[in-house]
């Protein structure tokens, strides 16, 4: 039952779980349900454990809450009563938004480093159940050595976070839905806010102004989609709309941004202006009238509108956070112009300038200075590796007797295709060619991968890094200046000496019984071996040093 | 079966140094370069024999030049004349044999007839005869239809030793010939050769050195008639063991392990601290002086 020291937040009746009606408690550390009539809570969770909740679409007739645990387990709860059940659920959830946040298991950050590097690297986790499993060595002095060389790493990624910028598309995205009969739904989430109040300031203050006090969110946001400051065409009505002065305030942003101009001394928008070749093909040089059509008016409202809206994107995505709190110099939150010209100073100017007119891979290579090869006996690379082999001396007079020979035999060749070989040669070639023969003989021995299963290969694979794991460390004492390192080349000695006792005997064993003649273990015994006697010969030496 | 389209060129390179058979003819009279020939010829009518569209060429490799035997210059695909004295035995034999047979005997006569005493060149121009064979190759696979697949290989019938002076040569035949994916497959008669060793490492071919030289046909049609994808059905001499090892170019003995110049990557045996190849000096550390510390520690003691 309930300790006394508890307090209970919130009692629901009526709740069903699992098909039985009881009621729910939410306490200050655990939430708890306990059926009709009986004292006892049969479901009981702390908040630390709960992962999330869940609630069940507004539509259905069920009004459920779902709890999901760390674990993965979940419980879910049936509001049943018929009058209260939503409210009822309402308010159980929204208790647990509040309180579930102040429980999170604030995860062992290590715990979380550990598991996922034994995830990421299988031998690394293969090493870990073959050491510290088997308890071989203990699982500090095997994370001693790995956890450093991680924490630096995520200490460096976690401060250079990039700042995420806004979509130019946000008020896009909105994408209002038709309601049925004749309404409008919008779907804002918290997101879109944060992009509008981050984009337009005016907005943002006009928002801190009205909310509570004035209109609940729900009304200004109906306002602000409303008004015809969202809409299109910005006509305005001379209505009491509270976002026409944040109307005028744009107005008079754009208007300072124009007259601020580019200080960007590389860029001349001036020269960006349509030119078309009206009548006369270009010969006229009588300026065009400067006259606007009512359409292009219109027209002009709407690409002010565009290009007032991109720019306070960008400025809102050049600003920084934290000069979000000035609001008070509106122009110079309006451009990221200001900070262009900051960067053109004279000297940064110069540089920039030198950049755009000179090509590097137009000018003369000045590539770094190398000493050139100066071979004396060049001749000895065209030997290759083959060794002076003594060659017969022929005499002339052989030579001379060879060819003559050879000439004489060829000058009445004649094919005889019939009688190239007799069948008792042909029979003992065949014979050394079979397998068993004399020239099969390479190929009757096998390769020890094939005679060794796979399992015992996989096995002794393990042994290897497991051993090597352990000598690495125990080498890594030597030389023996400090007094911890002479404990740990003690501990060392004794954990080879358990490995070897606990994982490479009885693997001995195990192929000794599989009857396989080969001697799989000698070169990690050997390495074990050679191990043993450092350490005694250290253990003489400081024994001696002692006396 | 092989597609009609494939085409699977063999090219057989007969070492027919006459120094070495004149040598030979006196120490083993019961195989002659005839006899080697017989062989070969028998091997070059399987090959042709197998499929309609395998072609064939014989590069006979002297100690003076590389000369093809098979097909000549002077020879045309249409140019059987009805000339049935000269054309063998008469036999019924498919034509195209018995004519390239002809030929061959033809121009290998011709070859050693000609063929002049100069006492320095004694060797077998070995390395030459592989890279005029592999030039045929390109050349026959340049002048293929659109469509058509050549597979080739060369088969060299080895006698004589190597020559160490062509070992340059030699490589850049056998990178030459990976590249081109063209196998060097060899059948060596007396001594073993290191680079034909190498070269049918490289290329993926065989290499055998035959038992008996008077079974040089049945070796021949057993383990280098089939081509390279039939040979991965069938149970042939497994590969030799190749000895890499570089020799130390100071007194060129096979090492394993040396001393590299890292500057001219010429390989020694010893260190000395001058290389003689590129004359760069070097220094080796020497292991720190463990002396003067022990004489601390009894001192204190």
């Amino acid at each position: 039952m309930a300790a006394l020291s508890e307090e209970v937040l919130l009692v629901v009746k009526r709740v069903r779980q699992r098909k039985q009606d009881g009621t729910l408690y939410l306490m200050t550390e655990r939430i708890a349900w306990g059926p009709e009539g009986k004292d006892r809570f049969t479901v009981s969770h702390l908040y630390a454990d709960i992962r999330c909740q869940k609630i069940s679409p507004d539509g259905k007739a069920k009004i459920q809450l779902q709890l999901v645990l760390h674990t993965g387990e979940s419980t879910t709860f049936h509001f049943a009563n018929e009058s209260t059940a939503l409210k009822d659920r309402d308010a159980a959830k929204d208790l647990l938004q509040q309180l579930l946040p102040k429980f999170k298991k604030k995860a062992n950050k290590e715990l979380e480093e550990k598991n996922r590097m034994l995830q990421e690297d299988p031998v690394l986790f293969q090493l870990y159940k073959d050491l510290v499993v088997s308890q071989v060595i203990s699982a500090e002095e095997f994370w001693a050595s790995r956890l450093k060389l991680n924490s630096v790493d995520h200490a460096l990624s976690n401060n250079n976070k990039q700042e995420v910028g806004i979509s130019a598309a946000f008020l896009a995205d909105i994408r209002p839905q038709t309601d049925g009969c004749n309404g409008l739904k919008y779907n804002l989430t918290s997101d879109i806010i944060e992009s509008i109040f981050r984009t337009y300031p005016a907005v943002k203050q006009k928002y801190a102004e009205n909310v509570p006090h004035n209109l609940t969110e729900k009304e200004f946001w109906t306002r602000f989609f409303q008004s015809h400051y969202f809409h299109r065409d910005r006509i305005n009505t001379g209505q009491q709309d509270i976002f026409s002065e944040c109307a005028k305030q744009d107005e008079k942003g754009l208007k300072s941004m124009v007259v601020q101009g580019v200080k960007n001394p590389m860029v001349d928008l001036m020269s960006l202006e349509d030119k078309t070749l009206d009548e006369g093909y270009g010969s006229l040089t009588a300026l065009p009238n400067s006259s606007k059509t009512v359409k292009e008016n219109s027209n002009s409202a709407i690409i002010k509108r565009f290009n007032h809206h991109s720019a306070m994107v960008l400025a809102a995505g050049l600003r920084k956070v934290e000069a979000s709190s000035d609001q008070a110099s509106e122009t110079s939150s309006t451009d990221g112009n200001s900070r262009d010209s900051d960067f053109f100073q004279p000297p940064i100017k110069k540089v920039k300038l030198q950049e755009a007119i000179e090509y590097e891979d137009l000018q003369n290579e000045s590539g770094p200075k190398t000493i050139a090869l100066n071979l004396k006996k060049s001749d000895r690379y065209s030997h290759g590796p083959v060794p002076l082999q003594s060659h017969h001396y022929s005499t002339s007079q052989d030579i001379i007797n060879s060819v003559s020979c050879i000439q004489e035999e060829i000058s009445c060749y004649k094919p005889c295709l019939t009688r190239v070989m007799s069948s008792s040669a042909a029979s003992s070639a065949i014979t050394a060619l079979s397998p068993g023969g004399v020239l099969m003989q390479a190929g009757a021995q096998q390769t020890i991968s094939q005679l060794v299963s796979t399992d015992v290969q996989s096995e002794l694979k393990h042994l290897y890094t497991a051993a090597g794991e352990l000598l690495r460390h125990f080498w890594s004492c030597f030389p023996v200046n400090t007094p911890f390192l002479e404990e740990k080349v003690v501990k060392m000695q004794s954990n080879l000496e358990r490995f070897q006792s606990t994982k490479l005997h009885p693997f001995q064993e195990k192929i000794q019984r599989e009857y396989l003649s080969t001697n799989l273990t000698n070169h990690v015994e050997e390495m074990i071996q050679a191990a043993y006697n450092k350490f005694h010969a250290w253990q003489t030496r400081r024994m001696l040093r002692k006396t | 079966m092989a597609s009609e389209d494939e085409i699977s060129l063999l090219v057989i390179v007969v070492d027919v140094n006459p120094i070495w058979w004149g040598q030979h003819a006196q120490r083993e009279p019961e195989f002659t370069l005839s006899k080697c020939l017989d062989a070969v010829m028998v091997m070059a009518n399987s090959h042709l024999v197998m499929t309609r569209s395998n072609k064939l060429a014989i590069i006979a490799s002297h100690c003076q030049e590389s000369h093809f035997l098979y097909p000549s210059k002077h020879w045309k695909a249409g140019d059987v004349t009805g000339d049935d004295a000269s054309s063998g035995s008469g036999d019924g034999k498919y034509e195209l044999l018995s004519v390239a047979n002809d030929l061959i005997a033809e121009e290998i006569r011709n070859l050693m007839a000609r063929t002049q005493v100069k006492g320095h060149q004694t060797d077998t121009l070995l390395a030459g005869s592989l890279a005029k064979a592999l030039c045929y190759i390109h050349r026959i696979s340049k002048e293929l239809d659109a469509g058509q697949d050549m597979k080739s290989r060369i088969l060299v019938v080895k006698a004589a030793e190597d020559c160490a002076l062509q070992y340059m040569n030699f490589m850049n035949v056998i990178f030459a010939a990976q590249k081109q994916n063209v196998l060097i497959d060899a059948c060596v008669l007396d001594s073993d050769s290191g680079l034909l060793q190498q070269a049918c490492d490289i290329t993926g071919g065989l290499y055998l050195r035959i038992p008996q030289k008077t079974a040089l046909v049945q070796y021949l049609l057993w383990v280098f008639l089939p081509d390279a994808d039939q040979r991965s059905q069938l149970v042939l001499p497994p590969p030799v063991h190749v000895d890499y090892r570089a020799a130390c170019f100071c007194h060129r003995n096979l090492i394993e392990i040396g001393y590299v110049c890292s500057v001219c990557l010429s390989i020694f045996c010893n260190f000395s601290p001058i290389c003689t190849t590129c004359e760069t000096a070097f220094k080796i550390p020497l292991p720190q002086m463990m002396k003067p510390k022990k004489k601390k520690l009894k001192a204190a003691n």
